[in-house]
């Protein structure tokens, strides 16, 4: 089973063969509308922006599993809030990321690459820590992830060759990227 | 016509639901989660996809759930 196995929705409900993305480095990452503060979109669509006509794509999938919870927002100061709309790459159906219920390609792109722990140096770090704790001591556990903004690094073959947490910026993986294009 | 750009689960784009109600101030929503052209609509407008944006005229806008300028903007 590789990662050109798996059949998914486009957010427009058209099934989607993985397949097609064959020689394309590919960014997998769970989003979410929020409330407050997202800079990851932007950043992500940045990077869309920059590497896209080098050929990257960008999958986005949405989930709820993490609303209502969010760490580290102040939402007092910001208030908006963004939907998955306006990025340009492509976004797919809202399914479960983590546990029993997970999209079988999330299974596997989480036992593709575990879970190493978080940056600490990250703002979000320590906050999002304490709020797992809290309220999710169980997403702690094992591989699954751990929260919105998991990203995982695809190849041009299909090999799942990074994982990088919440607590890592798109913009601070450029060169990651760029080393597989 | 005043209109909100917005999204159902989005809880700044209800309470400015609310706050126009109150003021007795008509307006239409536009879903940007339902409905891509009105997605287009708004981040053409302000340049960004962030919501609730207000706007009366398609040109001055306001982003965000802020009174003040809500009110300044449609002279409330």
């Amino acid at each position: 089973m590789g990662i050109y196995d798996f059949t998914v929705k486009t957010n427009r409900g058209v099934e989607k063969n993985l397949g097609d993305y064959k020689g394309k480095v590919l960014l997998i990452v769970n989003t979410a509308s929020k409330c407050g503060f997202t800079p990851q979109f932007k950043e992500l669509q940045e990077l869309y922006d920059k590497y896209k006509d080098k050929g990257l794509e960008i999958l986005g999938f949405p989930c709820n599993q993490f609303a209502g919870q969010e760490p580290g927002t102040n939402e007092e100061v910001q208030s908006f809030c963004r939907v998955n709309y306006g990025v340009k790459f492509q976004i797919f159906e809202k399914g479960d990321v983590r546990g029993e219920t997970a999209q079988p390609l999330f299974k596997y792109l989480t036992a593709q690459k575990k879970f190493e722990g978080f940056d600490e140096s990250h703002p979000i770090a320590n906050p999002l820590m304490d709020a797992l704790k809290k309220n999710f001591p169980e997403y702690l556990e094992g591989d699954g992830i751990k929260w919105n903004f998991t990203k995982f690094l695809v190849d041009r073959e299909g090999n799942v060759v990074a994982r990088f947490e919440p607590t890592t910026t798109p913009a601070s993986i450029a060169g990651d990227i760029e080393s597989l294009l | 016509m005043v209109k909100i750009y917005g999204f159902e689960s989005c809880g700044w784009c209800a309470k400015c639901k609310a706050y126009l109600q109150s003021k007795g101030v008509e307006y239409e929503f536009h879903d940007i989660e339902l409905n891509p052209e009105d997605a287009e609509a708004c981040e053409k407008l302000t340049g960004d996809t962030a919501v609730p944006v207000i706007t009366a005229d398609d040109k001055n806008y306001v982003l965000g759930f802020d009174k003040a300028k809500i009110d300044e903007l449609l002279g409330l």
